[in-house]
């Protein structure tokens, strides 16, 4: 039997959204705290080890909406949705946005001030199954409209920091955005974390379900902000080494298409480098199998050594000059 | 890069020569995305022959994108969704091909600041992930083009180049026309202008592509009289004095596309196995497509005043 809403742990649901920033240098740190300066109110969280990451202070989106499942029942949810971009190496930006439903919401809504006291919290009014929402939240499809949906949240946060006049919209290679949508759900007893599944759709959709032990929710999106950035950079990679042709087309044309890659990608890899310990197992998990960091490293050798036999065949006045 | 392609009226071949310009595009090894603006009739689908899409898609598309009801606009990957056989096998070295269809019960739309937003956002996210971004636009001054006129104006896109083609048949009414659309008092350039354009800046950025044009030295009427082959070469000797005066000659020309009974009939892209296996349309068709695609990339071609 399921227990009664009160006893009930709250789930986590959102969405990363993660692009190139469109300007042809990095941003310094100053720069980038000034394009994430969202809040007058608010300062902007800046932090330069192991590398640079700046985050913008929490936004608050208000919803009344239905929850998605498969099954056609949707019940009815009002609360806010928490949102924040993030700009890593003044090179990568992302959109987060998540909700935490919390159930005994009871059956009506409540005036605003209520939710307004309760940051990032969706209340579901009536019943609600938790895996119902999890499945009709992580469907490939993408979501109808009317149903809570991070994903449009944080949508429209990316565009409009990316139409920010701090930046010239040059962007020095060509990408896509990508989007993870994830949950996670209680951990059973007071169990580890893991993760469920991870699936690549088309479209950029990426799909995450995990396990969490208590931790804060916001520690949780941050995790799968990591997961987003590295998976985003996987994808990037993967699609800038098939289009220099690596391997067919003559070497120049291809070390000419693959000198973005090595000016503003090769340094972001670093999994995990924020990530709480009680979170940690998730990135365990994903290096083992599929590999995140192993199908990186296979790229960057195969490009480091392009590079190192172009060196090689230069005739000799050429390196004599330089 | 944005290319628009606009045309005076209907029926001048604008769809299918710029579906086929991506498609070439595309096999040069360019990303290239095909952005269905034709509000009115959204049948690029059926040109890249797209099954369940022909006349638009049922939600979703980009018309209920631009006004706010879908945050994804729905996006088709021709190499792996087309039916036609030449384009399910992605050839090694081309670059993506993808369709953003319309919707079937589109309909010109009015157009507020919200839609002009979305508009900029959806340009500024597609050129940063494809190399080419092919705008087909509904025949005359429509909504479509004030649409794009707005959104090219933002401050947002004055570092993103932007190119427009013009398409019209090789007659009389229609050369006059194009002028119109371009240079007429409610042409592209005026409406542009008001909006925040540069006038020679954006001048420089439009060419004309001349379609259907029947050439009278082809093989095709060296049979007729002579009379009749006299007149067809004055014809096409006044038409081209008309197009000079009205500033649609040479130096505004990027492609002339020679009348092809596949263009007009079949409308749809022309690949490869169409002029060399089963011989339905002519090499020099295929020719002037290649010849079109390669201009369109070409600054020499757009430096020309």
């Amino acid at each position: 039997m399921a227990p009664p809403d009160r006893d009930r742990r709250p789930i986590l649901c959102g969405e990363v959204r993660t692009s190139v920033l469109r300007t042809s240098e990095a941003l310094t740190a100053r720069t980038a705290a000034q394009l994430l300066n969202l809040r007058p109110d608010e300062h902007v969280l800046l932090s330069e080890r192991p590398n640079l990451r700046v985050a913008s202070p929490q936004l608050l989106t208000g919803v009344d909406c239905r929850l998605p499942s498969l099954n056609g029942s949707r019940p009815r949810a009002v609360g806010t949705v928490a949102a924040r971009a993030v700009l890593t190496e003044g090179r990568v930006l992302q959109a987060s946005a998540f909700a935490r439903l919390v159930p005994g919401g009871g059956d009506h809504r409540k005036p605003w001030g209520h939710y307004l006291l309760r940051p990032g919290v969706v209340e579901p009014l009536g019943r609600h199954q938790d895996g119902e929402f999890t499945e009709g939240f992580l469907a490939a499809a993408p979501l109808p409209g009317g149903v809570l949906n991070p994903g449009a949240v944080a949508e429209r946060l990316l565009d409009e920091v990316l139409r920010h006049r701090l930046l010239d919209q040059r962007a020095p290679f060509k990408s896509g955005r990508t989007r993870l949508r994830w949950v996670a759900l209680p951990a059973a007893g007071d169990g580890v974390t893991s993760i469920e599944r991870f699936t690549v759709a088309a479209d950029g959709l990426r799909t995450v379900a995990l396990r969490v032990a208590p931790a804060d929710p916001s520690a949780v999106a941050a995790l799968c902000e990591d997961l987003a950035l590295h998976d985003w950079l996987l994808t990037t990679l993967v699609a800038l080494v098939e289009r220099s042709r690596l391997g067919s087309g003559d070497r120049e044309a291809v070390l000419t298409a693959l000198r973005p890659v090595v000016d503003h990608l090769l340094h972001l890899w670093m999994p995990g480098a924020r990530v709480p310990d009680v979170l940690s197992g998730v990135w365990e998990t994903l290096e083992r199998r599929p590999g995140f960091s192993r199908q990186w490293q296979a790229l960057v050798q195969r490009i480091r050594d392009q590079v190192a036999l172009q060196t090689v065949s230069l005739p000799r006045p050429v390196l004599a000059d330089s | 890069m944005l290319v628009f392609a606009a045309s005076d009226k209907g029926g001048t071949g604008r769809s299918v020569t710029s579906s086929n310009v991506a498609y070439r595009r595309a096999l040069a090894g360019d990303d290239v995305c095909y952005l269905d603006f034709d509000f009115g009739s959204p049948t690029a689908a059926a040109v890249f022959d797209v099954p369940g899409a022909s006349r638009g898609v049922a939600s979703a598309g980009l018309h209920s994108h631009l006004q706010g009801r879908h945050t994804e606009p729905h996006r088709i990957d021709v190499w792996a969704e087309s039916e036609h056989d030449e384009l399910r096998y992605r050839p090694t070295g081309s670059g993506r091909l993808v369709l953003l269809p319309g919707d079937r019960d589109g309909g010109e739309f009015a157009i507020g600041k919200d839609t002009v937003r979305r508009c900029v956002n959806l340009f500024l996210q597609l050129e940063s992930e494809f190399d080419v971004v092919v705008v087909d636009l509904s025949a005359g001054r429509s909504y479509a083009v004030d649409m794009v006129l707005e959104a090219t104006a933002q401050p947002e896109l004055q570092g993103v180049l932007s190119r427009w083609l013009v398409f019209h048949r090789w007659t009389h009414q229609h050369v006059i026309a194009a002028h119109g659309l371009v240079f007429g008092e409610r042409g592209i350039v005026a409406g542009g202008v008001e909006r925040g354009h540069d006038k020679g800046a954006l001048r420089d950025s439009i060419r004309f592509v001349r379609a259907a044009v029947p050439d009278p030295e082809s093989p095709l009427w060296s049979h007729v009289p002579l009379a009749q082959s006299e007149w067809m070469r004055k014809c096409d000797r006044d038409l081209t004095e008309l197009a000079a005066e009205l500033e649609l000659g040479y130096a505004r020309l990027l492609g002339k596309i020679p009348l092809e009974p596949v263009l007009q009939w079949r409308e749809q892209l022309i690949t490869d196995e169409d002029v060399l296996a089963s011989k339905v349309a002519g090499m020099a068709t295929r020719q002037a497509l290649e010849e079109l695609a390669a201009a369109l990339v070409d600054d020499e071609a757009w430096e020309r005043q």
